[in-house]
């Protein structure tokens, strides 16, 4: 009995001083473990959806490897509804080894505005809630997290829709003029362009179109014009209807009567 | 009487041996722990009672296996080892609330999960306390046995 009791002794002993080495050189190597995150890329991507990308590099240095990598992302507009998500993993980080993943999010302008138009005009701030997790030396499942706002500014911010003004072109057309401003506050440009269409009624007597180019954080003020025939009908009284088209986004119609 | 003078210096050389022997061990156990204390100072920025937590473990551990070794030989030696083990087993449950461990620093929380390593642990520290009871009873039966002179 003797010697078996010594066996369980010294087995113990073994164990424990490799368990407690183990666990501290596991948890002392985090410290060599050194993370970078690079520029993040902000655009729109060929689905017409805005795209955020941000490299992380990941060097390992420490004493084992470091598995299931995990960032998680979760976007949430201010009624706490999710409105993008991404997600990126690396399964193995080997010991002595240097990752660059690439986390990569894509917002869907017009699933968003969608939801609710005040994003089209309103600057807010937005949820993101984001988790990172590894599992140190594959064993032991590590997790940090933590949420911050992420400014979202509006591509129609302060839009404004001036007075429209009905004037003699020549003798056969009459020129509509609506004067139209607004401020792009969004991350991306604002390309695209203003259909005008004039309505008497149910009767469509003329339509037009003004292109527009807006680059992030200028403003635009500008005239759309549709020229009509010259009937007494047409141009006393009347209804402007104005869409908004672009390859991220449409919108529309404003419905402005004049006359 | 040359007999009674031979036993008493027989039982004093025993005591000074298991004092010397706890104090060597002591010493060997307190000086791993200096040396971890210093790997574990980063740690201790992050959660401000864990140095005193480990201190804690530490000076119990300590005293425990300094009296289970001046107690050596007799049955009371299981019984601070079986203490002991008991003691791992409870401080492990208690201080690191059942494996997982969260942390929370300005706007980020940390959770570590450390269940794989509290039940080996644990597993380790039932085998320890299992060893103690194996002690006690073969301490027991060697004592029960029949001398024959």
């Amino acid at each position: 009995m003797n010697i078996s009791i010594r066996m369980i002794g010294i087995a113990t002993t073994v164990f424990w001083v490799f368990l407690l080495a183990f666990a501290f050189s596991a948890v002392y190597s985090v410290k060599d473990v050194q993370f970078h995150f690079g520029e993040p890329q902000v655009g729109v991507n060929a689905d017409n959806q805005l795209y955020f990308s941000l490299p992380i590099s990941l060097a390992n240095r420490g004493f084992y490897n470091i598995g299931h990598f995990n960032v998680t992302s979760r976007i949430l507009d201010v009624n706490g509804s999710e409105i993008a998500h991404g997600s990126t993993f690396v399964r193995v980080i080997n010991k002595g080894e240097e990752v660059t993943a690439f986390h990569n999010m894509t917002l869907d302008i017009s699933d968003l505005l969608q939801r609710s138009q005040f994003y089209l005009f309103n600057d807010s701030d937005l949820t993101v809630r984001e988790w990172v997790g590894l599992w140190l030396a594959e064993v032991i499942p590590v997790q940090a997290s933590t949420n911050f706002t992420l400014p979202w500014g509006a591509p129609l911010y302060n839009f404004s829709v001036g007075q429209t003004t009905v004037s003699f072109y020549n003798v056969t057309h009459s020129r509509i003029a609506v004067p139209i401003g607004f401020e792009n506050h969004a991350l991306f440009d604002v390309v695209g362009a203003f259909q005008i269409n004039v309505y008497n009624g149910d009767m469509l007597n003329g339509e037009g179109r003004t292109d527009v180019a807006v680059l992030q954080h200028n403003r635009y003020d500008g005239l759309a014009e549709v020229y009509v025939r010259n009937s007494p009908a047409v141009t006393t009284s009347g209804r402007v209807e104005i869409y908004f088209s672009s390859s991220v986004f449409n919108y529309g119609p404003w419905v402005i009567p004049y006359g | 009487m040359a007999d009674g003078n031979t036993e008493s210096g027989s039982r004093t050389r025993k005591i000074m041996f298991n004092a010397l022997k706890a104090t060597v061990k002591a010493v060997i156990f307190y000086v791993v722990y200096f040396f971890v204390s210093g790997f574990l100072a980063p740690i201790s920025e992050f959660l401000p009672g864990f140095q005193q937590m480990i201190e804690a473990f530490v000076i119990v551990y300590i005293v425990l296996m300094i009296i289970g070794d001046l107690t050596s030989g007799t049955i009371l030696q299981h019984f601070f080892n079986a203490a002991k083990a008991l003691f791992v087993i409870g401080y492990l449950i208690l201080s690191l609330k059942g494996g997982l461990f969260g942390m929370t620093y300005e706007n980020v929380s940390l959770l570590i999960d450390l269940r794989l390593f509290v039940v080996v642990a644990l597993l380790l520290s039932l085998l320890g306390l299992a060893k103690s009871v194996l002690q006690a009873i073969n301490y027991m039966s060697q004592k029960a046995e029949p001398r024959f002179i």
